[in-house]
Parts: C-alpha cells; structure tokens; sequence
C-alpha cells in the first residue's frame, strides 16, 4: 500500500467514521459513484403510451417482435441470451443491454452510435437484423389502431407520427430507472446498509482500478474504453465479427478499433451474460476477463469475491421489485 | 348635387389620408421595434453559457488529468449541455439571416467541426486517461508487490536479487517522472529498462516473474498512454470552439450594430414623422380654435339677430293684437250698429202704425159730428126767446130735437172709434218701448253666463231682425227641440244668432223664382253639446270660399265687412264652443251650426 492510496482508504474510512459519528445527519457521501436521480417529470399519458408501444409487436415488420422481447422487463430489461434473436429468428450481433437506467448512459448502443434514446429506437425499429420495419408502416399500423389514435389525440397535438411514437417510447424508457440499491442507501448516507465485506469489495473495487471506467452516476456508460488493453480478448475467444470492432464501425479511425461504450454496472448481478458478445455466462468469468484484459493486475480470490459482494448492492428496485 | 359629391370625396380623402398615416406609424413601429435585440441578448446569452460549458468541460478534462476526480459525468455534461444550448441557438436563430445565410452557415458549420472534433479527442482523452491514470496509480502497489515477494526471500538471494529491485525501482522512478515530463529521453531511457529488466527477470524465481511482469505491462502502458494524453491535451486545447464562438458572437455583435442602425433610423423617422404629426395636430388645433371662436362670434350674432327679431315678433304681435282688439271693437260697434239699424227699423214700423193712428184720429177730429151740435145750437140762439115755440112751431124748430138726437149717436160712436184708435197707439208706443228696451238689454252686456230658455232667445233675435225678414216676405220655420233651461252667453248668443239670421235674410236677398224660407233647429247632441243651426236655402257656398268664410275680411257682399262670421267664431270659441258651416254647392243653401257646451241650470245649480 503506498501513501496515496493509504490516504485515500484513510479518508474513506475518517468519511465513514464521520458519517456515523453524526449519525443522525446522514449526508451523502461524496464519492465517485452517485445515486440513481429522481424520475424525471413527464406527461403520464405519453409514458402510457410509450409502455403500450414498448410491448407492441406490430412495431417489427411481421409482428413478431416487441421492444419487451430482448429487452425483458422482467428480467431486468435484458436478454438472457447471449444474442437475442431478430425478428427473422436469427441472432443479432450484440448482447442486449439492459434497457434499465439505459436514459442515464451518454449514448446509446455498445459503440455508442446514437445520443438519444430517440435515435436508439429509430435505429432497432429500422435495422434489417432487429426489427425490420419501416416508420410508413409502423405510422399506419398504430395510426390505423382506433385505441392509439384515441391515446395519441389526447397525448399529443398532431396525433400519431414517428416522432411522437419515438417521443413516447422514450418517455417510457426514461420512467426505467432503478433507484434504492443498498449501495445508492450507503451513497445516500445510510452506511449502515452494507456489511463489512460489501464496504470492503467497494474498497477493492477502487483500488484495482475498476472505478476508473466504471463511475459516475451510472457507475459506467459515460466513456468509450478499448476492450482488451492488456493482450486481445477478442483474439483470445476467437471467431472475431464486424461488431467486436466496436466504435472503429463507427469512426472508422484504427484507434476505435475493439473500443466500446463501457456499461453500466447497475443491476449487474441479475443481467448475466456479459459483454458485448454475450460472452461471458457469470459474473466471475466476468470480473476475471476485466482484471486479465482491462487491468492487467491478478487479483486474490479473496478479493474477487468482495469485489462480487460489493457488485451484487448495486441492485436497484423497479417497481419496487429488484 | 355637387356639393354632396365634393363632399364624399372629401370624406374619403381624408380616410384615405388617415390609413396611410397609420400604417406609415405602424411601419415604422414595427421597423423599431427592440424584437432584434431581445433576439440578439437572447443569443448572445446562449453563446456565453456555451462557452462558459466549454470552459468547464476544459477545466474537468484538466482536473481528470491530474486525477483528482474518478467520476467522468463532469466531462459527459457539458457537452450534452452545450449541444442543448447549441440546438436552442439555431431554433432560435432560423430564418433571421437569410441575406447573409453563408456566412452564417460557414460560421455555424465551422463551431460544429470543432465541437465534434473536441468530443471525439476529449471522449478518447477519457479513455486513455482512465488506463494511465490507473496503471500510475497502481505502480506503486506493483512495486509493493515486488518487495513482498523480496521480503519472503533469504538474505542470500536478496543481494543477488539487489540489482533487479533497483533497476525495476528506477523503472519505476522513471515511470513516475515520465507522467510528469514526457520527453523522449526519458521514454528511451523507459524502453532500455524494460528490456533490461525483461532479460534479467528471466533469471529470477517464478514467483518473481509475475509481478515483474504486471508492473512491466503497466509501465509500458504507461509509457505508451502517456504521450497519447498529453498530445489529445494539447490537441483539445488547440480545438478552436472559444474562439469559433466568438466568431458568432461578433457576427451577432455586426449583425446588431446593423439592426441597432436600421433601429437607429427608423427611431429617427418615426421621431421626424412624430413631429410632423404633432405639428399637423397643433396646426389643427389651431384651426380648431380659430373656427371656435369664428362659430362663437356667429352664434353671438345670431343670438343677437335673434333677440332683435323676438323683439320685433313681439312688438308686431303686440301691434296685431291691438289692431285685433280695435277690429273687434269695430265688430262689436259694428254688431251694435247693426242692432241699433234693426231696432231703428222696428221702431220706424211702429212708427208708421203711430202715426196712421193720429192721422185717423186728427181726420175724425176735423170731420166729427160734434160741429153739428155747434149748427144745432146756433138755431136755438137765434130763438132765444121763443124757443119754445121755435121748437114745436117752426118747421126747423121742429126737426131739431130729432137731429141732436141723431148727432148724440154719432158722436158717441166717433168717441168710441177714437178711443180705439188711441189705443191702438198706445199699444205701438209699448212696442217700441219694448224694442228700445231689448236693445238696451243686450248692447254692452258682458260676457255672463245666465240661466236662459235657448228658444225665448232665438224669438228675441228673429224679433230684432223681424222688419227686415217681413220685408223680404221670409218664411221661418223652427224646428226647436226640448231644450231644457241653460247657463249661457245671452250676449253672444244673441250676436251670433242675429248675424247668421241677417246672413241667412242676404244669402237670400236674390232668390225670386221661389219662396225664401228660414230653417231654425234646436237640439241636444251627444247628450254634452248644445246644437243651433240656421239653415237657408238661398245662393250657398263656393267650395273655394268654403276653407276662409271665417276668416277675418272676408265677404261675398259689396257692403259687407267682413268680419261678422269672424267674431261669430271667435264667440263660439270664446264660449268653448264652435261654428261651422255646410252647403252642397253654389245655388243649393247653406247651413250654419253652432255647438256649445250643454250646461243644465239644474245641473249648475
């Protein structure tokens, strides 16, 4: 242990002791992990709408397909396939990440080629692997839906268009989050709420550098990282697609190549399997890739296993269910 | 015709003239109104905060850099703000510059370039920062590490192992220097090292190869990571969006100084126009004024045309009712005159009755039997002596007592007859009496009303008139109704009855081929109203004439005044009554009525 992360441990701990000396005030804690924000306020019949259209499979080209179909709100808006299946029942190209807390990401998609979640629907509803649609027939399917064009009058000025579908389905999406982890209780001042080993796997967590990409208020998914910094995991698994090359499909700048949007780590626990490509089944194999790969460090399993404890607060409540 | 004309054109010049005055004010209004500017503050604020973001976003991409924060949302949220910002500007800004929409689109164009450029080097300054800041902070547990797996080995082995742990101490000195300065000596120096210390950890025990291994990774990240930061610092700081923005906000600042020009000289025509407004208003005003005054000294005089002319009407009714006053005391003169002809004429045919009589009287007188008696005598004064024997002897002495006894006859019934006659005078002096009296009873009468019988009042006016209707050998007839005691005017009545009486007598005056007859009626109608009509059948009434016959002056006859049937009907009037009159045509008659109010003594009483 060197001085500055003596410090830095020492001043967690003078944080800690201090918030439980004062006890009663239970300030937030300043760290660089954040808590879930409030719901943002929006119209509840545009956020109706958007729950009605999310589990609407008139939205893919042959009516097979729902946003809810990879995006499984009960299983924590992800697949837990490796590779969610398109409407022609192939295989996408990515894993499906999970749609929970996707409004607090910086953009959208494992390369990140969408700011918006707008854009993000346009883009699945369109893609010739998704949903194979088209915005004339998906208009005239919910337009021609006596229930929509009700719902829609009353939502919306102009009724039922792309961009008030788009508008809609996001409003929803945005009512995705997952607030009241253990962890967000600790951040919140409640540093009661964790055992011991879960404060040390956060302690572990920050040490073996995890923290640099994984913070922030989404404890992730606010920067692009290379996959594979120490030695080539993608050559290492074998069978490279067009999609392990990441933002470089994107940028087409060679220094994209294998770079990814870094994902959130909220709910990791329960949205297995991981990365990009599905490729990992647990959240072991998981953390072991990012310590060989992203860290270049070889960790004791004892702190492997904290670091787990620590990942497994990060479970948030939808709906009031974990 | 032409004066309407003139009139509405006049009008509609002056509408005309009033639109175009308006829509000049509101031209001009518009053209300086402060719209531009609050568009201008608006916009400039927004390029402030932009830049103010940009600065932040620098200041957090400087504060990653030197790791004293781990959280990269300080470096997500500028950017996502700048480009709501961005997007409110251009919402804002659409469709105002179209004449110089190139620059404007080169401009916008450029700042965009930068601010993509900028996030794409700041989103790969997080990436490559994440991992140096990471291995540099881990370098020092690695080191750790090392000495740990030093600190297991014996004594013997640690001075063999001595050089190894120094040089990968100074490796790592130099690391830590190389995050500091980065120059190329340094980095070569790094190189040789590491390869150094690759051959010797061949050497080493398996244990040590690892950690050797990790920090020798992490070096060489270092190595590689490090010049990659500092040249995306330098590059994101050579990114132009400050001064990008500053290009706008100059352009804004030209493009206001030209509004607030254009502001400038519309403020300054709407101030010209103002003041010619203002000066057209006190012209007008001015106008007003005069033609206030100008009306006011027109009304004045008017108010004193007008004084002066009420003065005359006035004055001349005054002189009207005068003449009107002294009219109908002519009338009434007249009407008495009139009345005094009629009772002078009665009284003359009594008159004439009078004297017949003392004619008769005084031609019995002179031819009485009574001078008989004075012969008689004679014959016995002659025979004074023997006037015994006169009278048995002498043959006329004889005769005489039979002859007085004869003459004692006679003049008895010359007595007899005289007396008769005298009373017959008598009788004729009474009548005139009673004529002088009537008239004496009604000339000068005021207007009194009287408990009279209507019927005793019209004998009294065919009385007066009497001799002049025997004169005419006129017939009247009179048709009275039950007519119970009334209040009324005797005077006025009586003056209006004689003179539609007299009129009647003259409308017939001409009539020869049949008999002239008089028509008096007397009834009640609608039971409130007193009717009188005197109807003739003489020469009638033009209809011409038929609308003024009352009016005063007004005659058919040559001697006539013309104001009998006037102050008839001003009578009737006086009375509250009326008088009107009726006739078919010339030839055919006419008919004269007079309503009064019915006022029954009982009734009065």
């Amino acid at each position: 242990m060197n001085t500055l992360t003596t410090y830095r441990s020492c001043r967690v701990l003078c944080l800690m002791l201090f918030a439980c000396c004062t006890g009663i005030a239970a300030a937030p804690l300043d760290e660089p992990l954040k808590p879930v924000p409030d719901m943002p306020r929006q119209d509840p019949e545009r956020v109706e709408l958007g729950r009605r259209l999310f589990h609407d499979p008139r939205l893919s080209v042959n009516n097979s397909l729902s946003c809810a179909s990879c995006h499984q709100l009960d299983k924590n808006g992800a697949d837990s396939r490796a590779l969610s299946l398109g409407f022609d029942g192939l295989p996408v190209a990515v894993n499906t990440p999970t749609v929970f807390n996707a409004s607090l990401n910086f953009r959208q998609f494992w390369d990140g080629r969408v700011e918006t979640l707008e854009e993000q629907s346009n883009v699945v509803i369109t893609s010739p692997h998704e949903m194979g649609n088209d915005w004339n027939t998906v208009v005239q399917r919910i337009a021609g839906d006596p229930d929509y064009q009700r719902s829609f009058g009353a939502a919306y000025p102009d009724a039922v268009t792309k961009a008030n579908i788009q508008n809609a389905l996001t409003s929803f999406e945005r009512t995705l989050l997952t607030p009241g982890s253990r962890f967000d209780q600790y951040l919140q001042g409640n540093t009661d709420i964790l055992t011991l080993d879960e404060k040390y796997g956060y302690q572990r967590f920050k040490d073996y550098g995890c923290i640099a990409c994984h913070q922030g208020v989404n404890i992730g998914g606010n920067m692009y990282q290379k996959f594979g910094v120490f030695g080539d995991y993608i050559a290492d698994r074998g069978h490279p697609t067009e999609a392990d090359q990441g933002r470089f499909n994107v940028t087409a700048d060679e220094a994209d190549r294998a770079v990814f949007k870094v994902p959130s780590l909220r709910n990791v626990a329960l949205t297995a399997p991981y990365f990009h490509d599905g490729s990992a089944p647990t959240l072991e194999r998981a953390v072991d890739v990012m310590f060989q790969y992203q860290l270049g460090r070889m960790p004791s399993e004892e702190d492997k296993a904290l670091i787990i404890e620590f990942l497994k607060t990060l479970t948030g409540h939808w709906e009031g269910q974990p | 015709m032409m004066t309407t004309v003139s009139g509405r054109r006049s009008l509609l010049l002056l509408s005309l003239l009033a639109v175009v005055l308006a829509s000049i004010l509101v031209f001009l209004y518009l053209k300086s109104s402060s719209e531009q500017t609050t568009t201008y503050t608006e916009s400039r604020d927004l390029i402030r905060q932009i830049k103010q973001q940009d600065s932040q976003w620098e200041s957090e991409v400087l504060k990653a850099r030197v790791a004293i924060t781990h959280n990269y949302d300080p470096l997500v949220s500028p950017m996502n703000e700048m480009n709501r910002l961005w997007a409110r500007f251009e919402s804002m800004d659409t469709g105002q510059r179209s004449d110089e929409s190139r620059q404007w689109d080169h401009a916008r164009e450029r700042f965009l370039d930068a601010m993509q450029e900028k996030t794409r080097l700041v989103e790969q300054f997080k990436s490559h920062n994440a991992l140096l800041r990471n291995s540099l902070a881990f370098l020092p547990s690695a080191e750790d590490d090392i000495q740990a797996q030093l600190a297991n080995l014996s004594d013997l082995d640690k001075i063999q192992l001595q050089n190894i742990v120094t040089d990968t101490y100074d490796l790592l000195l130099s690391a830590l220097e190389f995050a500091q300065v980065a120059s190329d000596d340094k980095a070569s120096d790094i190189e040789v090292g590491l390869n150094k210390l690759a051959v010797n950890a061949q050497r080493l025990p398996a244990n040590f190869q690892m950690p050797i291994r990790i920090l020798s990774e992490h070096i060489a990240l270092i190595l590689r990571e490090q010049p990659i930061v500092n040249h995306l610092l330098d590059q994101i700081e050579a990114i132009p969006v400050a001064e990008r923005l500053d290009t706008i906000t100059n352009m804004l600042d030209l493009d206001q100084q030209q509004a607030e020009r254009t502001d400038q000289k519309y403020h300054f025509y709407l101030l010209v126009f103002s003041v010619l407004l203002m000066l057209s208003l006190l012209w007008l005003a001015i106008r007003l004024i005069r033609s206030f005054a100008e009306i006011n000294r027109v009304n004045a005089a008017l108010q004193t045309a007008n004084d002066v002319l009420e003065q005359r009407v006035d004055e001349r009714t005054r002189e009207l009712k005068n003449a009107q006053s002294e009219l109908l005391d002519a009338a009434r003169q007249a009407g008495m005159a009139e009345i005094a002809t009629n009772v002078l004429h009665n009284v003359g045919n009594v008159l004439n009755s009078v004297n017949i009589s003392s004619d008769l009287i005084s031609r019995k007188l002179h031819s009485s039997k009574a001078l008989g008696l004075g012969k008689a005598m004679q014959l016995i004064n002659e025979h004074p002596h023997d006037l015994g024997s006169f009278l048995t002897e002498d043959a006329k002495g004889k005769l005489l007592p039979g002859y007085l006894n004869q003459l004692v006859g006679a003049i008895a019934q010359e007595q007899q007859e005289m007396a008769d006659e005298l009373a017959q005078m008598n009788k004729s002096v009474d009548h005139i009496k009673d004529i002088v009296a009537t008239q004496q009873s009604y000339a000068g009468a005021n207007s009194m009303t009287e408990p009279l019988y209507i019927n005793e009042l019209l004998e009294d006016a065919l009385r007066m008139n009497a001799g002049a209707l025997t004169r005419h050998h006129v017939t009247v007839v009179k048709e009275y109704g039950d007519v119970p005691q009334v209040m009324g005017d005797k005077h006025r009545l009586l003056l209006i009855l004689i003179n539609l009486i007299s009129n009647a007598k003259y409308a017939m005056a001409d009539l020869s081929n049949r008999p002239r007859t008089i028509t008096l009626g007397v009834r009640i109608v609608d039971e409130g109203f007193l009717e009188i009509s005197v109807r003739d059948d003489g020469e009638g009434i033009a209809p011409e004439n038929m609308t003024r016959i009352f009016a005063h002056g007004f005659t058919t006859r040559k001697d006539g005044h013309g104001f009998g049937l006037h102050s008839c009907a001003l009578a009737a009037i006086e009375m509250n009554g009326h008088l009107t009159a009726h006739s078919d045509g010339p030839g055919l008659g006419a008919v004269f009525t007079l309503q009064i109010p019915l006022i029954k003594v009982t009734e009065h009483a």
